[in-house]
This record gives structure tokens, C-alpha cells and sequence, in this order.
């Protein structure tokens, strides 16, 4: 079962073209990660999919369901409320968090089941304490995010993206605003994920928890996927040439 | 600003004013007039025909000619100085003008100068619309009547000296109001914010003169009235000086001659009996008012200003600042149309006095579309264009506000599927709210002082009162204790806005 399907999507800013049809897909319970040079384009196709970018041409599908259809090579896209509903079967996590920092830690997780979503009240806050106990955060429900390491907010905000129980989870590389010695932490939320067949698509720098973590690897370069499968293919045995390079760099 | 500080700062203000109050006491002197090279005469430009300015930008009129003359037999430079008429007492105490010589009634202000005799005799009269329903003074009740500031008209009716038949007629009046100068009267009684105005007869006749047929005089008066040349109390010297000047030129025929040509020759009275009862007054019989007195009178009156004054205050705030936030909205939304009005509109009201802005809403119904506006409009008017000018502020305030909010907060709340509405109020405008604090309170402070501004629209708030009261008791104190009042309010405002700041600190 696809959840995730994108076909032939190209995106410029302006004169510059970041995504030459890229298309790509991600199964139920499948964990995909994107690696590649800075300046590729992988946050873009991240935006793209969580719909915080427009495509210029190309197809999206969620779960078989048309968000974006391309008529004679012009992305299309489904109406308001449509758009609305699909959103609902994704979450994202940030690079730099982006947790309302007027909010308590409780309420940035609750407050979106509660308002958008319209769930009950005290379901979305037992659903919310087990989750800040999975990322161990269970004694910090009153602190607001200032008060919080980075890894605890990026902790916190892996709990709410979860708390909207989407099918799936995008990462835009969780950990590069983080020392070393907390990634660790993140990691360890996310692999555990992975266990229990969450799909996710993480866009990451971390080589070795690609390997460790990921059913297929895709590596991206200059606005196109130049090599993708098992990681155990990918990052052990890279066929392409700028593959190779872009392992070697990071190795070091 | 730390709270010590602040208290501080009061003190210090309380003790710099407690010090000028002091100050402000008797200070009697004679002038040395051997050295004496010029003689400054301070008036209203804006009171033809004893004095304004003519249509080169000179200053010429009666009081002008005869000052002029004055000067040159005695060898001085005449300096004209026109002045603002709710200052005039502290232009004449502080000794930047030697005299107030400007069609100046004696009547009522006996004791508060020392006078020349007097030499025109003038009467109050009524001047109301040529369709206007009153001929009498009689039709005056239930009738809104405007005067000048401290002129001797606003005295027929409500000062010490009064007759009965003038108070009665004025307690039946809809309201007498006041106005800074004629222009602005006439103004006033041609949009029909008032039905009559009372003035001086010969600057009526010259207004009438002017102005052509849409407006006409009453036949009955309301008082009659001396003019004379007003010295500083005291100052015994140069009055004398300038009192045999003006003897010689009565005898000589200048005078008579000067009176001609600005078509006074009815109304001159120098030299004629009873003319002379202030000018003999000896400057140290008048009646000692203290400073307590003069501290009691104001107490009791400028509190009426100051609610008017905090009701301007208290109004706008309430009006503009979500005009503000709408006006920003519509600044930045996604029609282009839409958001080149609203620039438009706030480069506007940020490039243009607030004082035009405020005469426009009050005489722009009339004046542009012969709407006659009513005098209960003056109040709407005030807070109209107070909201209107503060609501294009805030609205820029708050754009920079949103605008420095990092765009991660928006995509968050689009991921989670915030519509556009919950995201701004439940995103962006609570942190909007703490970051625009900082420049908020600087235009609330602004505000609190720009209230004052509404007298030129002659809405009495607290200033415009402590001007008069000012004006009556020839004395600064109540322009003393109205800043008091302002600081005072601005420490409150300040202090409000600071636990505000402190309360939105739980989060950065
Ligand atoms: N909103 C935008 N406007 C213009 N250019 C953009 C915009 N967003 C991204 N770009 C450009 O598109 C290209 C791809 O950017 P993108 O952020 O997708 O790269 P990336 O692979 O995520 O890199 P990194 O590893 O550094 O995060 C870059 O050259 C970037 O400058
Ligand atoms: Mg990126």
C-alpha cells in the first residue's frame, strides 16, 4: 500500500530550478531517508509533500487519495477542504523545532487535537501524557519551551506531531540544531518509531543511523534522485560516482 | 526606567514646580525709561480692525497706527509682536512685550493691570446667520453662543462684573462655547455648530464688511465696554510715557485723524469724561489675590477638564486599537488593491498634522458637502479624528510586530491544520501582543499629550481649560498643575504598561 506518491515533480524560485521530476513513494510502515549535499533540494521536496510549497508540475497522492494532479503540465490541486483533510494523515518535524513558545509544553501538544482535529478533551490529554513519557519528558508538561534544552524541544515536538496520530512522519533533519551528545536522545525516539512500523521520511546527515534505521535510502543531488534502494546498496556498495564522493566527504 | 527612578523623578518634578509656583508671586517694578530704544506692543493678529494682517503679510490696523506713532515721537523702534491670546499675561509678566495694545477691554480687568485711559469705547454685540430665527436676544435661549477666549464678550456673561439680565440670558443659552479667534467663530456659525456669535461691535462691523450679506447684527447689545492700553501692574512709568504721548496726539488732531481711516471715529472716546477711572486706579489698592485663591479656583475647575481630557484619552485607545489591528490587516492582505489603499491611508494620516486632520472631520461635512454639522458633533469629531490618526500607527506597529515573527510559527501551525483565522489568534497575535508592547506605550504616552490638541476643534479638555483659567487669573500656575496632571498620568500609564511587560515575561 503506497502512502506517499509523487510523480515527475519540478519546482523553481524563480529563474532556479531546485527539483528537475523527481518521483519517488513510500509504502505503509516503510522508514525512508534522504541524504545528499546541501543545496540539493531535499527540504524542498520535504515542503512539497507537506504542502507548505506549491508544486510547479508533477502528482502527489496520500494513501491513493489525489492531493495534487498534474493537467497538462500544471500542478492542480485539490480544494480547500480536500487539502484540509489530507493534512490530517501527515505530520513534520522541524530542523529548529518551531514550538509556540507562549505555550505551555502540554498545551502545544493538545491544543491542535482539541481546536483542529475536535477530539475529546481528556482522550488528547491522555494521549498526550503517555506520549511525553515515551520521549521522556513526563515531568515537564507546565515548562514552556524556553525553559526546555534543545533536545527537549525537540523532543516535545515529536510528541505533538504524534499527538495528531498521523499515518505518517516527515523529519527535516531533527538532530543538525543539536549538539552531538543530545542527538543521541532524538535518535533513540525515532528508532524506537521505526520498531513500531510508524512511516516516516527522514531527511538526515546522519549517515550511520540511516544504515541502522531506514528500509531504503535515497541520495539526492542536484534536484534529482541519483541513486536509491537498500542501504546496505546505497551507502556500502554506491554505484554512482557522486554517491561515492558525498559518502567519502561525510566519512570524514 | 527602574521604580526608584521613577519615584525620583517626581519628586524632582514636584519640587521644580513647587519652586516656580513660589516663584510666580508679585514681582512690581518701575521701569528705567532713559535707556529705553524699543517698544514692543503685544496683540492679536487676528483682530481687525485694531490689528492683523493685511494682504502682504504686514501687520497694520488702528492700534498699530497709533503704537507706531507712539514709538516715533519717542524716539523708539516699534516692535509688533503678535501673540497667542491665552498667553498673553505671561508674555506681558515675563517682560517680552511691554504692553498688551489690542482693542483690550477694561471692563472686568481693572485690577490685573495698569492701565492707560481708555480710548474707544466699544459694545458687545450679537452676530447670528442672515435666515437665522433670532432678532432678539430674547430668541438666544436654548441657542448654542460661541465667544473668544477671555474676550470681553465671554465677560458680559460670565465674569465677576456681569449684570443679572446677561447671566440669566446666558443660563438659558444651549451652551456657550469658546473659540481661540474670529475666524474660527465664523467658521463655526457658518457650519452651524453654533447659532450666534458675541463680539466687539467695531470688529464686527468690519467683519460684516467683509463677509458680505450672509450674516447680520442685532439691534440690542449686550454690554457696553472701554478699551484702554494694558501695562504691566506697576509699571506706572511707561504708562505715563506713553499716556502723554497719546494726550499730545489727541490735541494735536492725530488721533482723531488715525481713527478715520480705520472708520473708528464713532467709537473713539479719549479725553472724553469717565475715561480715565482705571488709569487713576493706584496699582497698589487692587485686590490681593493670593496664591491660595488662586490654587482653590483651579482646583475646583480643571477637574471637568481633566475627564474630558481622560475621556478623549480612554476613547481613542478603545477605538483605535482595533482599528489598528484591521487597518493592518487589510495592509497586508492579499489584494493588492486593498493594500495600496491602506498605504495610502497611512501615509496620509502619519504625514499630516493631526490638528488638520482633526478641523477636517469637524468641518469637512459642511465644507464639502454642506452638511450643516451640529456644536454636539465637536465631541464625535475629536474622538473621530483622534481614532482615525492613532488607528494608522498602530496598525504599522503591528505590522512590524507580525512581520518579525519567524515564519516557522506559521508553517507549525499549517502542518497541524490551523486555518488562517486560529493561526493569527492563537499563534500569531499573542506574540504579536508581548512585541509590540515596547512602541505601544511609547504612543499611549504620545497620546496623552496629543489630547490637548482637541482645542482646535474648541473641545474644552484639560489644557484648553488651564489656558483659560490661566488667562483669568493672569497667572501660569494652572498651566503648571495641568502638566502635573499630564506627568502624572503618563507615570501611571507607564507604570500600567510595565507590569503589563512584566506579566507577558513567562515566555521568550
Ligand atoms: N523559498 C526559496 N526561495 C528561493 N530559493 C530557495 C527557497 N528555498 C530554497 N531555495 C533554494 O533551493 C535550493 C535547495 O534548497 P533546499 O533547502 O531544498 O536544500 P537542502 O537539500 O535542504 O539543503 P540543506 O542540506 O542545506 O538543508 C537552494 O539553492 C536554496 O537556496
Ligand atoms: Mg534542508
Amino acid at each position: 500500500m503506497k502512502l506517499l506518491e509523487i510523480n515527475h515533480l519540478k519546482k523553481s524560485f524563480g529563474e532556479l530550478s531546485v527539483l528537475k521530476d523527481i518521483s519517488m513513494h513510500v509504502e505503509e510502515g516503510e522508514v525512508v531517508a534522504i541524504i545528499g549535499p546541501s543545496g540539493s533540494g531535499k527540504s524542498t521536496l520535504l515542503r512539497c509533500a507537506t504542502l507548505l510549497e506549491t508544486m510547479d508540475e508533477g502528482s502527489m497522492y496520500y494513501d491513493g487519495k489525489v492531493v495534487a494532479a498534474d493537467e497538462s503540465g500544471k500542478t492542480v490541486y485539490v480544494g480547500k477542504k480536500e487539502l484540509q483533510e489530507r493534512k490530517s494523515m501527515f505530520g513534520l518535524v522541524f530542523q529548529n523545532f518551531n514550538l509556540f513558545p507562549h505555550y505551555t509544553v502540554l498545551k502545544n501538544i493538545t491544543d491542535a487535537p482539541i481546536h483542529v482535529q475536535k477530539r475529546d478533551k481528556e482522550e488528547v490529554y491522555q494521549t498526550a501524557r503517555e506520549l511525553l513519557k515515551k520521549v521522556g519528558l513526563e515531568t515537564k508538561e507546565d515548562s514552556y519551551p524556553c525553559q526546555l534544552s534543545g533536545g527537549q524541544q525537540q523532543r516535545v515536538a515529536i510528541a505533538r506531531a504524534l499527538a495528531m496520530k498521523p499515518r505518517m512522519l516527515f523529519f527535516d533533519e531533527p538532530t543538525s540544531a543539536l549538539d552531538p551528545e543530545i542527538t543521541a536522545g532524538i535518535l533513540k525516539v525515532m528508532r524506537q518509531l521505526a520498531e513500531e512500523k510508524m512511516t516516516m521520511i527522514i531527511v538526515t546527515h546522519e549517515i550511520a543511523f540511516a544504515k541502522n534505521v531506514a528500509d531504503r535510502v535515497i541520495f539526492m543531488d542536484g534536484g534529482v534522485i541519483v541513486e536509491e534502494g537498500a542501504p546496505a546498496d546505497v551507502i556500502d556498495h554506491p554505484k554512482n560516482e557522486r554517491t561515492r564522493n558525498f559518502l567519502q566527504k561525510m566519512e570524514k | 526606567m527602574k521604580q526608584s527612578n521613577k519615584v525620583i523623578a517626581l519628586l524632582l518634578m514636584l519640587s521644580l514646580m513647587a519652586g516656580l509656583l513660589i516663584g510666580c508671586g508679585k514681582n512690581d517694578q518701575n521701569e528705567d525709561l532713559s535707556d529705553k530704544t524699543t517698544f514692543t506692543m503685544g496683540f492679536d493678529a487676528s483682530f481687525p480692525p485694531y490689528g492683523y494682517q493685511d494682504e502682504n503679510n504686514e501687520y497694520v490696523g488702528f492700534d498699530i497706527d497709533l503704537a507706531q506713532e507712539v514709538a516715533n515721537r519717542n524716539g523708539w523702534t516699534l516692535v509688533k509682536q503678535p501673540i497667542d491670546w491665552d498667553s498673553k499675561d505671561m508674555e506681558l509678566n515675563s517682560g517680552t512685550i511691554d504692553c498688551i495694545w489690542n482693542g483690550f477691554t477694561i471692563n472686568g480687568r481693572e485690577d490685573n493691570y495698569t492701565w492707560s485711559k481708555a480710548y474707544v469705547d466699544n459694545s458687545q454685540v450679537v452676530i447670528v446667520k442672515s435666515e437665522s430665527d433670532i432678532y432678539e436676544l430674547e430668541d438666544l435661549k436654548g441657542k448654542v453662543v460661541v465667544v473668544q477666549t477671555d474676550s470681553s464678550a465671554l465677560a458680559a456673561f460670565t465674569g465677576e462684573d456681569a449684570t443679572e439680565e446677561n447671566k440669566n440670558l446666558c443660563a438659558e443659552f444651549q451652551d456657550l462655547q469658546q473659540v481661540s479667534d474670529y475666524n474660527n467663530a465664523f467658521m463655526n456659525l457658518e457650519a452651524g455648530s453654533v447659532d450666534a456669535i458675541c463680539m466687539d461691535v467695531g470688529v464686527a462691523n468690519y467683519q460684516l464688511e467683509q463677509r458680505g450679506s450672509q450674516f447680520r447684527m442685532l439691534d440690542s447689545n449686550v454690554s457696553s465696554e472701554q478699551y484702554g492700553i494694558g501695562f504691566k501692574q506697576g509699571n506706572t512709568a511707561l504708562r505715563d510715557q506713553v499716556q502723554v504721548t497719546l494726550d499730545e496726539m489727541l490735541a494735536d488732531g492725530t488721533f482723531a485723524e488715525i481713527a478715520e481711516k480705520w472708520g473708528l471715529t464713532d467709537s473713539v472716546c479719549l479725553g472724553e469724561e469717565g475715561t480715565d477711572q482705571a488709569y487713576k486706579k493706584d496699582a497698589s489698592e487692587a485686590e490681593k489675590v493670593t496664591f491660595w485663591n488662586r490654587f482653590a479656583d483651579t482646583v475646583k475647575q480643571l477637574p471637568a477638564g481633566m475627564l474630558a481630557t481622560l475621556l478623549i484619552f480612554v476613547l481613542t485607545i478603545v477605538f483605535s486599537m482595533p482599528l489598528g489591528l484591521l487597518l493592518c490587516m487589510i495592509r497586508m492582505s492579499r489584494s493588492a488593491i486593498l493594500r495600496g489603499i491602506a498605504k495610502v491611508y497611512i501615509s496620509i494620516m502619519r504625514g499630516t498634522p493631526l490638528m488638520l486632520q482633526l478641523l477636517v472631520v469637524f468641518f469637512g461635512p459642511y465644507y464639502l458637502f454642506k452638511i450643516p454639522v451640529s456644536s454636539t458633533y465637536r465631541f464625535y469629531a475629536v474622538i473621530i479624528g483622534f481614532s482615525l490618526n492613532y488607528a494608522a500607527y498602530f496598525a504599522e506597529i503591528y505590522r512590524s510586530g507580525i512581520e518579525s515573527i519567524p515564519v516557522g510559527q506559521h508553517e507549525a501551525a499549517s502542518v497541524l491544520g490551523y486555518s488562517k483565522v486560529q493561526t493569527f489568534w492563537k499563534v500569531i497575535f499573542p506574540q504579536m501582543a508581548k512585541r509590540v508592547l515596547p512602541p505601544v506605550t511609547n504612543e499611549v504616552i504620545t497620546l496623552v499629550k496629543d489630547t490637548s490638541l482637541a482645542f482646535a476643534l474648541a473641545y474644552t479638555e484639560m489644557f484648553t481649560q488651564a489656558k483659560q483659567i490661566a488667562a483669568a487669573q493672569a497667572s501660569i500656575m494652572p498651566l503648571f498643575i495641568a502638566g502635573l496632571f499630564y506627568y502624572i498620568f503618563n507615570f501611571l500609564v507607564a507604570f500600567v504598561m510595565d507590569k503589563l511587560e512584566k506579566k507577558m515575561q513567562y515566555y521568550r
